[in-house]
């Protein structure tokens, strides 16, 4: 398959991705209750008179018929505009703009605490041997399991409380990229995802170790460190390289619990807020922005699967893998 | 001059840490045997930056003419200053307006304003600018809803010379200088509005002590003192400009992190605390308390009398007998709530309570369902009359009930299933809420509102309060149609007799009490936890804190 096929295919991919999530968020938000004229008449529950609801309905297009208004903001963002929003009376791409640098930085960050936990663990689990190795495997793995099931609002919540109320080590609130602010909520993130991580590279590691390569590798003399950091790691990398992609997803999903949880701005806080108003462009422009960057993201982990992965381009990875491996090594 | 002292402020506290780090033990030893409680605190200071803490949802424009909600009276109370205040007793105060007087027919008040005020941005504070400023409110382009209603029935405002400004009105209106007490009809400078409202949302500017100096969105608004302050607040500890150098308005959701930054430090007040961080600073150490319930209602459940089951009395009887919120509320609260008897707030001097209608009875309640008709039982035990089970819809909003009154109303819907009610709870966000009840789907619901004065009692409990606004949102809920009631308020509303006005709506309050349309539960809960700054008092009028005389002291 040559790049350009398949660099075609994800951004066809990409634009199904936006305009079934487009279309899906609107009529959800419109299904859900509640009117979107309160957002732009100070939020629900207004009594704003009769000349107010008119103008207000009239300036937003809201008088006219649902299938209207859908096209219209279909329309838009064919145009790459995603409209004003109701509630600030801003461009939406300006107020996603401002916060979309914090959630990736947050998100960014909280993957790469997850690799690195991940890695450290992993490692250690494989390379600890006999009665020992066989507790310290044991806790990782129950250690993993827990940390991959643990909700992000519990996990922050008791790290605010050990490290933020009683030992006074770190801020409960943060804004921006202050250093010492973005330790908590960065590891609330990256627990879960790096619990996960660490449980399919064990699993690669492990199986590359009894693998045939790793056998020639012994045969000839190599030490149990030089096949881990030479051969194994590169094998087991591959599945968490492309399961990062969707982590990543599933670190911006996070995100909204975890900026209201530490009072940080972000791209999360703003959905939720637009949300509970019925700011209807700003929901809309907020979830086409995520799912491009999860497109972005995913397309991004297979390009490096690509490039990591030691087998020759174009051979049959899924029967082939062992013999295949073993020629690029030895 | 201010940076040095600041800079100089900063290394002293890092030395001060310092040293506390080394004696807390020391100190721990002495504080068991000592019952002096102002080791940890330092003397008031001037200067400095206070950090405020809300919990309240982020205003979406901070003109509080635009709209009309509690945070942007919250935020706005540091900027803006309306005419007049209000004390404990009810009793209405000069602020911006020194003096006044209503005309016979009472369709005509006179005001006299303060003559030596100007906005933060150099406009000067005149009858004009009060023009200007309720025909902002009145205009449908700046979308008021709050302080759009408060001046329903000003006609206009004439100028009869700098310093005299003559409200004309189309009927008599007893809560004229209430309504013009509230933080969303507040002064704000006529060159400010006229920038129009995307600039007067970003930073409205008023005569407070302080100024906005910029809105981060999601993160902070950042205030600065208005060195040029010259009004004469009511109540104000001290004359002249706010002794704290600057302000910061941070917006986090989270109760516990709230509580958990106030802990270390990282803020100075907070507010919406949980019940049990109250308890925790009545019971001593270095958080202080400020119980400010909010005026105008009580937190109630009321009962929508506009359609079956419950326009009939005696199957709303039958719900508030079985209710059984007492042991609830003094669990949930952590004891820190006062159970409510009232439709209107303790903070009312008007308000009227009568206890002996909300006695728990389960057999009574029974027997007033039997003779209601309610007579049939069906397979989950729910009672049934002509096939109907007796079901009561319960849209909660998650956003204005706090996890403890959600769980109170668990709590009452296992009680109300005793003698067989079903209750269905559904917790929705603010938008769906509010759509739910202007869909009329509900047959109980706990919805607060805020406004100054008894006032609020008509449009809460007027049948006229049924008629949705053109948004759908209706204000009696209860749906109570009572002409006699309607004609009380009415009265209650024109008299400019004080101690009528005060048995009319005496008279109000029991109608609507004896007719089981409502549930009291407790004041709208209005608390603020302060630590390590001296002299925040809250507002009589809509319950605000200022910070006019605050200073840090740690």
């Amino acid at each position: 398959m040559s790049i350009f096929r398949w660099a075609a295919g994800r951004l066809g991919a990409a634009a199904l991705v936006a305009w079934v999530v487009t279309t899906v968020v609107f009529f959800a938000l419109r299904a859900a209750g509640g009117d979107p004229t309160e957002a732009i008449l100070g939020g629900p529950g207004s009594q704003a008179g009769e000349d107010a609801v008119a103008q207000a309905r009239s300036d937003y297009g809201l008088d006219r018929p649902l299938i209207v208004q859908y096209l219209v903001q279909m329309r838009r963002i064919l145009t790459f505009q995603l409209g004003d929003s109701y509630a600030r009376k801003q461009p939406v791409a300006e107020l996603i703009g401002a916060q979309l640098g914090s959630t990736m930085l947050l998100a960014v960050c909280a993957l790469a605490l997850a690799w690195v936990i991940a890695l450290s663990v992993a490692t250690l689990a494989t390379r600890a041997q006999g009665v020992l190795g066989r507790v310290v495997s044991g806790l990782v793995q129950a250690g993993e399991v827990t940390a991959t099931v643990m909700p992000h609002f519990w996990l922050g919540a008791v790290l605010i409380l050990v490290f933020s109320s009683t030992l006074g080590w770190f801020p409960a609130t943060s804004v921006g990229a202050s250093p010492a602010g973005l330790v908590l909520p960065v590891v609330t993130l990256a627990i879960p995802t790096a619990g996960f991580l660490g449980q399919v590279m064990r699993d690669g590691l492990d199986e590359a170790a009894a693998s045939p390569f790793a056998t020639t590798a012994r045969a000839r003399g190599a030490s149990e460190s030089r096949i881990l950091w030479r051969h194994s790691l590169r094998h087991a990398a591959l599945p968490a390289i492309s399961l990062s992609g969707w982590s990543f997803g599933s670190l911006l999903s996070g995100a909204v619990v975890v900026e209201s949880l530490f009072g940080r701005p972000g791209l999360g806080r703003l959905l939720l807020d637009a949300t509970s108003t019925r700011d209807v462009p700003v929901v809309v422009g907020s979830v086409l922005v995520v799912a491009l960057t999860y497109t972005v993201v995913t397309t991004m982990a297979d390009g490096v699967e690509r490039l990591v992965d030691p087998r020759p381009r174009g051979a049959d990875r899924a029967t082939d893998r062992t013999l295949r491996a073993e020629a690029a090594i030895v | 001059m201010l940076a040095a002292r600041r800079a100089t402020t900063a290394r002293a506290t890092t030395r001060r840490r310092a040293v506390v780090a080394a004696l807390v033990p020391a100190v721990l030893v002495l504080a068991s045997c000592s019952n002096d409680t102002s080791v940890a605190s330092g003397a008031p200071q001037d200067g400095g930056t206070l950090v405020y803490a809300t919990g309240d949802a982020e205003p979406s424009c901070l003109d509080p003419h635009v709209g009309g909600n509690y945070p942007q009276a919250l935020l706005t109370t540091q900027v803006l200053e309306p005419l007049v205040g209000r004390d404990a007793d009810g009793e209405i105060l000069p602020w911006l307006a020194v003096s006044w007087n209503v005309s016979d027919d009472a369709l005509t008040w006179d005001f006299t304003l303060a003559d030596d005020v100007t906005f933060t941005d150099g406009t000067p504070f005149d009858a004009e600018a009060v023009k200007v400023n309720v025909a902002h409110l009145q205009d449908p382009a700046t979308g008021s809803s709050t302080g759009y209603l408060a001046l329903a029935k000003v006609t206009g405002v004439e100028v009869v010379d700098a310093t005299h400004a003559r409200f004309h009105l189309s009927e008599p209106d007893s809560a004229l200088l209430e309504s013009l007490s509230q933080q969303w009809t507040a002064i704000e400078s006529p060159t400010g509005i006229a920038r129009g409202t995307d600039a007067n949302c970003q930073a409205p500017v008023g005569t407070g002590p302080f100024v906005v100096e910029s809105w981060t969105p999601q993160q902070q608004v950042d205030l600065v003192r208005n060195d040029g302050y010259t009004t004469v607040a009511p109540e104000a500890k001290h004359a002249g400009v706010a002794y704290l150098d600057r302000i910061v308005w941070r917006f986090i959701p989270d109760a516990a992190t709230r509580y958990a930054a106030l802990q270390s430090g990282e803020v100075q007040v907070i507010d919406n605390p949980q019940p049990d961080a109250i308890a925790a600073a009545r019971a001593g150490g270095d958080i202080t308390d400020v119980d400010a319930p909010r005026p105008g209602s009580v937190n109630r459940i009321e009962l929508n009398s506009g359609q079956a089951p419950f326009d009939d009395i005696r199957v709303r009887e039958a719900f508030v007998r079985a209710a059984d919120v007492d042991p609830g509320i003094e669990t949930l609260y952590a004891g820190t709530v006062a159970r409510s008897y009232s439709p209107l707030s303790s903070s009312e001097p008007l308000a009227t309570s009568d206890d002996s209608l909300f006695g728990t009875d389960a057999d009574a309640a029974n027997a007033l369902l039997d003779a209601a008709g309610w007579t049939g039982r069906d397979g989950d035990g729910y009672r049934t009359k002509d096939g109907q089970r007796l079901t009561l819809r319960f849209p909660v909003s998650t956003n204005q009930s706090v996890a403890a009154e959600q769980s109170l109303f668990e709590q009452i819907q296992a009680n109300a299933r005793g003698v067989g009610f079903e209750v269905i709870i559904t917790p929705l966000d603010l938008s769906g809420w509010y759509g739910a009840l202007a869909a009329n789907e509900y047959e109980i619901v706990s919805a607060p509102y805020t406004k100054v004065g008894p006032d609020v009692l008509r449009i809460l409990y007027h049948s006229s309060g049924i008629t949705p606004a053109p948004s759908g949102y209706f204000a009696n809920h209860a749906k109570i149609a009572d002409p006699d009631l309607d004609d009380v308020l009415d009265r209650a509303a024109a008299t400019t007799d004080q101690t009528e006005r005060a048995e009319l709506y005496a008279q109000a309050q029991q109608t609507v009490l004896d007719g089981f349309y409502i549930l009291p539960l407790y004041d709208q809960q209005n608390h603020f936890l302060v630590r390590g700054a001296t002299g925040t008092r809250t507002l009589h009028t809509v319950s605000t804190p200022t910070f006019l005389d605050t200073r840090l002291a740690f």
